[in-house]
């Protein structure tokens, strides 16, 4: 297990490098000037002589890349062109929001769609089933921000019941919580599309293990009902979610870029998508670095998971 | 039909509007000139919203690296300049508010005198001549590092400062100047310093004279920079806590919200009467129109030209509606050294055949909903005031009229075929040909590259597309982000236009922001770092440089009449800024168009007269 996890952690570290130059290539790669795109067309040429010898971007290529790799060796991201802000300090105030916001999303929608799926499972084939998943499937074909609208529509502008944005100001987790009731609809939003995934896949898990030869033997053997699918079919129709859960990591550290944008919630995604459009290099590629370390850690997350719920994975061998 | 219905609607709010002020209660006047009816209410706090906002820098001369317009929002009232720009709604200088109380041309223009009002910092300390040479000498030092210096302007035009008392200073210019341009656009630049307080080079270092050295002047400015921006003290150092505007800094927190006390020692004239000001950002418009729509917690915000239409739903809220014309200038800039259709766009025919065939004020009714300056010309009708010359009023040289458009082609030798592409037939230098560098049988069709994301620009581009067709001018449209459009087309000229970045054929980007002279330099000059479509013209150069270095006060008609007529751009309707505010809240109108933030030192809550 330790060599399997070791192996795993240099691949990963591999993976965040090659996304890193990658990624620094073919931002640099990008037509235009970067000082115009962030000065904007009144700024004269004395003005773009100070921002690109400010920020490097008068030195070839390699050079900036060499400074780029040292300063992210002295774990320095850089400071925004167009906020003109460290890109740590940026990503470090938004992040534990994203964080909140996401992981209550999923937290819901496994709550949701787990059982949700199972039930389908145990009545596949009947009515229930149909009408469930189809419900289900009505809810993530509608885009996320109709969807959003239409509960502001509903909720906060006709019968006033929750507030329609994140009251602006807050910076903190903390400050997130005093105002949960502002949380509501973002949550419950964001979750609409996880749980109808979530519970397909833990239905068609449960498909198979409930006609599988252990079930049948609980069943011979006299184990209640519930207590087969609590104990048995529930841990094993688990492993493709946790395959799921392991991939979300990186969309947490992404955002939420549409319900980012109309429930006023200043995150990850809303920095990520403002920085594409302004040429600001510095917080794209420290993003893009954190959504890496994201991803392989999900996985790596993942595969540690599998071999907790699931015996015969011996990763070591 | 339904923008007139809106138009009427809100017609009869404003008739309404008036017709309660003047039947009800108590009137009260406040800022200059406006007076409101109903019973004034001391205190209170008023939330505004900001879409994007999020001010980074205190210190009110940020570095030429820092393009943040939110930061000029969250200092102006704190810090606000010599010459303060704005009377109300007047486009005009607001002698009441400025911090001299006399300002004279002498020696030819080459020499101002300014007499300082004897204002005090919030601290109490008095507001003197120091404090002018001190800002003086920080940006002698450092006027590179100043995002609002221009080459050749302030302070790199001053010979010598003189300060022959505690209130009095004399500025020996390098040159003469036209005082309205010296006035309006270069001394209304100028925040003073509080010397006392901020003349240091550390937190804990004493204040001194450091400034009266290039190199302590180099210290002081990178100190008060650095402190500047750093986003985590701008409520808690004590560097900003010393004052000379409205009001003082309350809270600040990186997400961009923010508020305003009173300054208790505020020496003007409107000291403020609400207890606070909070901005609240928000990451989107449709975040911002949700919580309007749901009436909660703002009392004042900015409208989207994109949502023009929600205006009657938003004054079933409680809201009423502000207009505030913008001071720029909107265009599309034609790319007179395109290698494909620059010889086309050097013809002042084909670009005055161009503008006569934009239908402005259909643009101004159907896309803007009736809140636009018609772009007559160079200057803004709604928002220039003074400056506005009677051929702009009079509805500018080149008023829509595809029969001019098409007469104009048809004897410069095209064979016009409408909703079509008309084509050249007379290549050739002569009078009635087409003209240099056009060939026989060349289409007459341009590329217009414009900002994406915006329903109302796409739709004025749609609407150039269609009326320009009516004289077989193909116009192609194609749209990008507005920073990925502003980074990739590159200024051109004659001397210099290369394909990669002098690909454009027509740009429309949005608009160009004027201070209160609405001065050409930069944009129709010759080698004018804005001047993007390489226009250049010695008539043009003269005409510019008399309106800022000349003395006569009519210079500025006769450059603008005729940057008018000979078009470097094509003029477009220039959309205005609509606010929303809560109807209880009074003194919002008229908005300032040049304050920036707005003036809610004159804004009170109102209740009903009993």
């Amino acid at each position: 297990m330790t060599w399997y996890l070791l192996r795993r952690v240099g691949q990963a570290v591999a993976v965040v490098i090659g996304v890193m130059i990658l990624t620094f290539i073919l931002l640099h790669m990008e037509p235009g000037s970067v000082a115009r795109a962030v000065l904007g067309l009144r700024a004269t040429p004395a003005r773009v002589a100070i921002f690109d010898d400010t920020y490097g971007l008068n030195k070839p290529l390699y050079q900036q890349f060499v400074i780029y790799v040292k300063q992210l060796l002295h774990g320095n991201l850089g400071v925004s062109y167009q906020l003109q802000q460290p890109v740590s300090t940026l990503i470090a105030e938004r992040l534990p929001r994203d964080a909140l916001l996401l992981g209550l999303s999923t937290l819901l929608a496994l709550i949701i769609g787990v059982p949700a799926g199972i039930y389908q499972a145990v009545h596949h084939n009947q009515l229930v089933d149909d009408v469930v998943a189809g419900t289900w499937f009505t809810l993530y074909s509608a885009p996320d921000f109709m969807e959003a609208l239409l509960l502001i529509a509903l909720l906060c502008v006709q019968f006033h019941v929750f507030q329609p944005n994140f009251p602006g100001g807050i910076t903190s987790v903390g400050g997130v919580l005093t105002d949960w009731r502002a949380l509501v609809l973002p949550v419950v939003v964001l979750s609409i599309n996880s749980v109808a995934s979530f519970s397909q896949y833990a239905r068609s898990t449960a498909i198979q293990e409930l006609a599988a030869d252990y079930v049948r033997v609980a069943r011979a053997k006299g184990v209640p009902p519930r207590q087969v699918l609590t104990r048995h079919v529930l841990r094993n129709s688990l492993l493709p979610v946790i395959t799921i859960l392991g991939m979300s990591l990186p969309s947490i550290v992404a955002g939420a870029v549409i319900a980012e944008a109309v429930f006023n919630f200043p995150g990850m995604g809303q920095l990520f998508w403002q920085s594409a459009l302004s040429h600001d290099f510095p917080v794209l590629l420290g993003a893009t670095l954190i959504i890496g370390v994201a991803t392989v850690t999900g996985n790596l997350l993942a595969d540690i998971a599998y071999g907790v719920l699931d015996p015969r994975i011996r990763h070591g061998s | 039909m339904r923008t007139p219905r809106r138009l009427a609607a809100l017609a009869a709010t404003l008739a309404l509007a008036t017709l309660v002020a003047a039947c009800g209660g108590s009137s009260v006047k406040v800022g200059s000139g406006t007076t409101v009816k109903g019973q004034k209410v001391n205190g209170g706090t008023v939330t505004i919203a900001e879409v994007g906002a999020s001010p980074n820098f205190i210190f009110p001369y940020p570095p030429a690296t820092n393009e943040n317009g939110y930061n000029v929002n969250l200092t102006m009232g704190l810090w606000p300049s010599l010459v303060y720009v704005g009377d109300g709604g007047k486009s005009a200088v607001n002698p009441q508010a400025s911090l001299y109380s006399s300002l004279k041309y002498s020696d030819n223009d080459t020499v101002v005198t300014i007499v300082l009002k004897p204002w005090k910092w919030s601290d109490g300390v008095p507001i003197t001549s120091r404090d002018f040479t001190f800002t003086y000498n920080l940006l002698k030092a450092n006027y590179a590092n100043w995002i609002d210096y221009t080459q050749g302007l302030f302070p790199t035009d001053v010979k010598n400062v003189s300060t022959p008392n505690a209130h009095t200073v004399v500025l020996d210019l390098t040159r003469s100047y036209n005082p309205s341009f010296y006035t309006d656009d270069v001394l209304a630049e100028i925040p003073l310093m509080p010397q006392h307080a901020w003349d240091k080079t550390s937190a804990t270092g004493k204040v001194g004279n450091y400034d009266q050295t290039t190199a302590g002047a180099k210290a002081v400015y990178a100190f008060l920079q650095k402190q500047g921006g750093d986003m985590a003290t701008f409520d808690t150092n004590p560097l900003w806590k010393v004052v000379d505007g409205p009001w003082k800094l309350g809270t600040f927190n990186s997400s961009g919200y923010y508020s305003w006390v009173p300054n208790k020692n505020y020496s003007g004239p409107d000291k403020p009467i609400l207890d606070k000001v909070v901005w609240t950002p928000f990451t989107t418009d449709t975040a911002e129109m949700d919580t309007l729509r749901s009436g909660t917690t703002l009392d004042l915000a900015g409208l989207p030209s994109n949502d023009v239409r929600q205006i009657s739903a938003l004054e079933a809220e409680g809201y009423s509606v502000a207009v505030e014309p913008t001071p720029g200038v909107a265009e599309i800039v034609p790319n007179l050294y395109n290698s494909a259709v620059g010889p086309l766009l050097q013809q002042l025919y084909v670009r005055q055949a161009l503008e006569y065939l934009i239908n402005r004020p259909q643009i101004v009714s159907k896309v803007y909903a009736g809140y636009a300056d018609p772009g007559n010309g160079p200057v803004p009708v709604l928002a220039s005031g003074s400056y506005v010359s009677p051929l702009e009023k009079a509805g500018g040289p080149y008023p829509y009229s595809p029969s001019k458009a098409i007469s104009l082609l048809k004897a410069h030798g095209w064979k016009v075929a409408p909703n079509g592409v008309s084509t050249c037939e007379r290549a050739g230098t002569g009078p009635s040909d087409c003209g240099a560098g056009i060939k026989a049988n060349e289409p007459l069709q341009l590329t217009l590259l414009f900002t994406s994301g915006m329903a109302s620009f796409d739709q004025q581009e749609a609407a150039i597309q269609s009326t320009e067709a009516a004289a077989g001018i193909k116009i192609v449209l194609k749209s990008e982000p507005f920073n990925t459009l502003i980074s990739t087309a590159g200024v051109c000229s004659k001397q210099s236009h290369p394909a990669s970045t002098c690909g454009w054929q027509l740009l429309d980007y949005g608009y160009e922001p004027y201070s209160l002279d609405p001065s050409g330099a930069s944009m129709f000059n010759t080698g004018g770092y804005n001047n993007q479509g390489g226009y250049s013209s010695t008539e043009e150069n003269n005409l510019i440089n008399q309106t800022e270095y000349g003395p006569s006060s009519s210079a500025f008609y006769t450059y603008e009449d005729y940057t008018a007529k000979q078009l470097p751009w094509l003029w477009l309707p220039q959309p205005s800024n609509l606010f929303v505010y809560k109807k209880n809240l009074a003194g919002v109108t008229p908005l300032n168009p040049f304050s920036g933030t707005l003036n809610p030192e004159v804004w009170y809550y109102t209740k009903p007269s009993s």
